[in-house]
């Protein structure tokens, strides 16, 4: 029972953090799909008064592609209503538009920035952001985002504490070992490997289950969350990567742990 | 082999227990360290292998200076001790063969030589047929042979004994004293032991020092 119970002690702070870490990681691949489409269908749009040169980055962004539009296109569907003279002297002073696309979504601020370089480029009059439309829906999730993280960076906090707190017990309960084997020569780490054995197998199980918990959740996200939500994540929530990722942080952040005590004693 | 200058000892800086002592234990010396209860015998025993930091002076043994506060090197110097302490400490949840093995597994020996060094002690500590049992099934006798077999697993150069025979019987106090002596006799191996009770028919030449009100002297 006092196994168990120690066991618990321990593994229970790591999955509390586990699951808070899987649901900033989907809401994280939520984000990112949302982003990919949307920035696939967002482009700027600038006016220039000669034909463009290329540009590489904008505020730090890599711009995909600078696509012209067609000059001639503008021109017949205005020719109707011009005399012929008009139309020669619209063809003279008609600017070049393009529409430029980027890699990356641009937050508001980063897309003032990318205005304010495109206007420093000499031929360029007029600069389109559409930074009225920029959309509200990105940055609301960028804002559950990072509320996650913040929520996630308090639970690791606090799994910390709790955590050292078991080791310190454990450290106790092995009192009696540890010293025998120092006076014997072995070192700190070496006499501690019995802590290390159930601290490993601990965070084994605790990555196991939020690992579980992680799965059952992805496969049933269709009666957790509304149906228009539905359309925000991606189809096949392919979860390997993450699964990696709570297995590590299962066993990083009990070590990191465990080591800061150990140095702790060691400098005591 | 051990060295003590102008040695002062005490627990946490207050009053000094050992006071600025002078002597000199040579290799393959058999010591013993003598006194009345409260004298400071184990206190002095235990600065040997730096369970207690010395306060003042120096203490060098196998040249080490336990004055330096090297981790490192003190383990070291560890591994080249054996030490058999009046509560024998032995790891409850090891069984015999375990704890013998513990100074061979510090020194990370490979398992078959441990295993069949544990086999030889075990045959000459008379425990054999004990080698899977825990101390908790042993006797008090018993578990303080096993824990001078543990101190003798790994040939070391010193073995440093407190009150080796403090809680025996007659049997077990005589098995024990055998095995110290064989150990000096025909292992060389420094023998220090600290006891109230000197075994009057040793057969080996030894030395011993006595203490008295802090102050450390040879006794003829």
């Amino acid at each position: 029972m006092k196994l168990l119970k120690s066991f618990f002690s321990f593994t229970f702070p790591i999955i509390v953090m586990l699951v808070m870490f899987s649901i900033y990681l989907v809401v994280t691949k939520v984000v990112n799909n949302y982003k990919t489409n949307i920035t696939n269908d967002y482009a700027i749009v600038v006016i220039a008064n000669t034909p463009l040169s290329a540009i590489d980055t904008l505020a730090g962004i890599e711009v995909k592609d600078i696509e012209p539009l067609s000059r001639e296109k503008i021109i017949k569907s205005v020719k109707d209503n011009l005399s012929d003279t008009s139309i020669d002297l619209l063809q003279k002073k008609l600017p070049y538009f393009y529409k430029i696309y980027l890699a990356d979504f641009p937050t508001t601020l980063t897309l003032e920035k990318i205005r304010k370089e495109l206007m420093t480029i000499s031929n360029i009059d007029k600069v389109e952001t559409f930074s009225n439309d920029h959309n509200k829906l990105y940055s609301l999730l960028i804002l559950v985002q990072n509320i996650i993280f913040i929520l996630f960076a308090a639970v690791l906090l606090l799994s910390v504490l709790l955590l050292s707190k078991q080791i310190k017990i454990w450290f106790f309960e092995h009192n009696d070992r540890i010293t025998i084997i120092q006076l014997h020569g072995g070192s700190l780490l070496y006499s501690s490997i019995p802590i290390i054995k159930v601290m490993v197998m601990s965070s084994f199980f605790s990555s196991i289950m939020s690992s579980i918990i992680l799965f059952v959740v992805i496969s049933n996200i269709h009666f957790i969350v509304e149906p228009e939500i539905m359309t925000l994540i991606p189809s096949v929530l392919s979860m390997e990567l993450e699964i990696a990722q709570i297995f590590l942080l299962s066993l990083i952040i009990p070590f990191i742990t465990f080591f800061g005590l150990l140095v702790k004693y060691k400098l005591k | 082999m051990i060295l003590a200058k102008n040695l002062t000892l005490s627990y946490d800086n207050k009053k000094n227990i050992i006071e600025n002592v002078n002597f000199r234990i040579k290799a393959k010396e058999f010591i013993f360290i003598s006194g009345s209860s409260g004298s400071g015998k184990s206190t002095l025993l235990k600065s040997f292998y730096g369970e207690l930091p010395v306060s003042r002076g120096n203490l060098f043994v196998n040249k080490y200076d336990l004055l330096k506060k090297d981790y490192g090197k003190l383990l070291a110097l560890r591994k080249d001790l054996g030490i058999v302490f009046q509560d024998y400490k032995l790891i409850q949840d090891y069984t015999i063969e375990e704890n013998i093995m513990l100074p061979l597994k510090v020194h990370k020996y490979a398992d078959d030589v441990s295993k069949q060094q544990v086999k030889k002690l075990l045959k000459h500590v008379k425990l054999s047929h004990k080698v899977g049992a825990y101390p908790a099934e042993l006797s008090g006798g018993e578990q303080q042979r096993v824990a001078v077999a543990r101190a003798l697993a790994h040939n070391p150069s010193i073995i440093f004994a407190d009150e080796p025979t403090g809680n025996l019987d007659d049997y077990s106090s005589d098995m024990i004293w055998t095995l110290l002596k064989n150990a000096n006799e025909h292992l060389g191996i420094t023998v220090v032991v600290v006891t109230h009770r000197i075994p009057k028919d040793l057969g080996i030449k030894f030395r011993r020092f006595n203490i008295e009100e802090g102050v450390v002297y040879e006794a003829s």
